[in-house]
């Protein structure tokens, strides 16, 4: 069955003044996918991350996500579009401290309207399915590294997206919670269909994706 | 706008909530206090003469008189013509008039301070009837007299005693306290108006220096639509020529010398400066806090808050914040005030409104008026405040909410 493409970037370039960081890459992911970029630290992979999920315009080309074009939408246009079809994974997990575990991953619901009983509803279903059952109430500051990232995939999950966007999310754990977390978002694609973008700077963690594009000096490799 | 988002960040950012709580409800104190001062002596300074029922006194200066025999007219107050009284009281504006007629009277063995009074008016010092100790009020058509207590005591004056004033003889129907009561338009012996009209037709002295005729009087007790005071005050003047004293609550303000007294500018200036600095300290406390949270701001935006659910999100915690910081200077305010409230202030009462002769013992010495400062907040100026709090509140989250809004998530979001 061939699957149909949920993200496309076409020429894309990013320029800071005279640094031009994304040199006219083009890629596309498929639904389901589970794509990697991989790269040394500043070849430009974050940034064509922002760019292809609407963090960031791009100085040229243009971006598809899910048949839209973004490149042109406003700022608050493209905050609706990302809060109803995209997910994020951070690094360093980006919880908000003085939330709850399942405050935070309802966090994109909040500007919702709908009872607090029903956001607190779907964020502790997420959380029970990343095993987090009994944290919900708990600050991020008495969360470990990987129940903090474990949260942060819940929030990606709230509004069910089609892609999530993930940005070195083993970085700031050790190799076995880096596993482990790696283990989720494998799950994630394989049985939810969600497609995964995802930067890391190790082959290692890039190996299990189902595509690997490398990146050097803001220029796909291969 | 989230409530638990919202309450949870105040709630947990405590120690930064209560500085920014702390630091603007001394601003909001500061308001109240000073603008409640300002009122209090507004209100001091209307107890001299509200004690007589007026609003305005008017009297005219006069010659001093040649000799000090007989009825005379205090230097201070002479003549006012009847015509003159007319023209007074048709002034728009005027409400009521009281009248007096304050004369010295200088016989052989004794000194008297003598008021002649209407006997039934609520403008003037016939007002005094409640403080009638023994005996009773005047009564019309009778030449009868009430004396003062202090000077009764002194001089041995018992009540149904006959006392003769330049001649003529008044038996003492009451003793008057009248140290409780005004400290203006007071005097030794009262009259009715009609007995003292009578003394100074007849007295010769009297007519030389200022040439009178009955329903002349020399006390002029005013009652007036409080917003035109200053103008009447001045159309008076016009009227009475430029001898005429004309006493209003703004003239003994002005004899108060308080800072919160001289002027309203002085106020407004220090409410202000009071504003200026809440402000201030509004917005640098929530400048720092809202720096502080640009990654967070990031963060809401990347899952896709909307720059309008950023801004309201700020601007609803700035206003609670606010809002609690203008209960409690509210409160702070509260407590000050009734602190202020035991402060005495003496209000001086110009000299040309003393009845007592200035030439005798201690007649020259300066007469205050001594009472507690009114310090009070009124619940206009206490919602004013509140209000004021909100606003800023809406306002400081508001600017700074946009401020921040405009940040984009890739920039704050990046470092990782």
């Amino acid at each position: 069955m061939t699957k149909s493409t949920i993200l496309s970037g076409t020429d894309l370039s990013k320029k800071y003044g005279d640094l031009e960081v994304v040199k006219g890459v083009s890629l596309a992911v498929n639904e389901s996918e589970f794509v990697c970029l991989v790269g040394k630290s500043g070849c430009g992979k974050t940034t064509l991350l922002s760019l292809l999920s609407g963090l960031e315009k791009p100085t040229k080309g243009r971006v598809n996500l899910d048949g839209r074009e973004i490149t042109t939408s406003s700022e608050d246009e493209l905050a609706l579009f990302r809060r109803d079809n995209v997910g994020f994974i951070f690094q360093s997990f980006n919880l908000i401290p003085t939330l709850s575990a399942w405050e935070n991953v309802a966090l994109p619901l909040f500007p919702i309207k709908m009872t607090s009983e029903e956001r607190r509803k779907r964020a502790t279903e997420l959380l029970g399915k990343m095993e987090l059952g009994h944290r919900i109430e708990h600050l991020p500051s008495t969360l470990s590294g990987g129940e903090k990232q474990r949260v942060a995939i819940a929030r990606a999950l709230i509004n069910n997206p089609k892609i999530i966007f993930a940005d070195e999310p083993t970085g700031n754990l050790d190799s076995s919670t880096g596993e482990a977390i790696m283990g989720i978002l494998n799950k994630l694609h394989k049985e939810e269909g969600v497609a995964i973008l995802m930067v890391t700077h190790e082959d290692e963690l890039a190996k299990t994706a189902n595509r690997l594009i490398r990146m050097k000096d803001g220029e796909i490799m291969s | 706008m989230n409530l638990r988002y919202m309450a949870k960040e105040l709630y947990y950012q405590r120690r930064r909530t209560l500085m920014s709580i702390l630091g603007l409800s001394i601003g909001i104190a500061l308001l109240i206090v000073l603008n409640s001062l300002s009122l209090a002596y507004r209100q001091a300074a209307q107890v001299p003469l509200k004690e007589i029922g007026a609003d305005i006194t008017v009297q005219r200066s006069g010659d001093v008189p040649k000799d000090l025999a007989g009825a005379v007219f205090p230097c201070s107050a002479v003549t006012i013509r009847k015509e003159e009284v007319e023209k007074i009281r048709k002034l728009p504006g005027v409400r009521g008039i009281g009248t007096g007629l304050l004369l010295w009277v200088f016989d052989p063995n004794r000194a008297w301070i003598v008021l002649g009074i209407e006997k039934e008016n609520s403008i003037g010092p016939s007002l005094l009837r409640s403080s009638v100790t023994e005996g009773r009020f005047l009564e019309d058509g009778k030449p009868e007299a009430i004396v003062e207590q202090a000077y009764a005591r002194q001089f041995g004056i018992k009540l149904n005693d006959t006392i003769s004033v330049a001649d003529d003889k008044f038996p003492v129907v009451g003793i008057i306290d009248a140290s409780r009561a005004a400290k203006i338009a007071v005097a030794n012996v009262y009259l009715p108006l009609k007995e003292a009209e009578d003394l100074a037709a007849s007295s010769k002295g009297l007519q030389s220096v200022s040439p009178y005729a009955p329903g002349d009087v020399n006390l002029l007790f005013i009652k007036a639509d409080q917003e035109k005071i200053t103008g009447l005050a001045s159309e008076m003047k016009t009227i009475l020529g430029n001898k005429a004293t004309v006493a209003t609550p703004d003239s003994f303000l002005k004899l108060l010398g308080s800072l919160f007294a001289l002027s309203d500018k002085f106020t407004l200036a220090a409410s202000l400066i009071a504003i200026i600095v809440a402000v201030l300290i509004a917005f640098k406390t929530m400048a720092g806090n809202i720096a502080e949270r640009a990654r967070e701001i990031g963060v809401l935006k990347a899952v896709g808050w909307t720059n309008r659910n950023v801004v309201s999100q700020l601007m609803s915690e700035s206003v609670i914040q606010c809002f609690m910081a203008g209960i409690l200077g509210l409160l702070i305010a509260l407590v000050a005030s009734f602190g202020l409230s035991f402060m005495k202030v003496n209000i001086p009462i110009p000299w040309e409104m003393s009845p007592n002769p200035h030439f005798l013992p201690g007649g020259g010495d300066q007469i205050f008026k001594t009472l507690r400062l009114p310090v009070h907040v009124p619940w206009n100026l206490a919602f004013f405040a509140i209000l004021l709090s909100i606003i800023i509140g809406g306002m400081t989250g508001g600017l700074l909410g946009r401020h921040i809004s405009k940040i984009k998530p890739s920039e704050v979001l990046r470092h990782d």
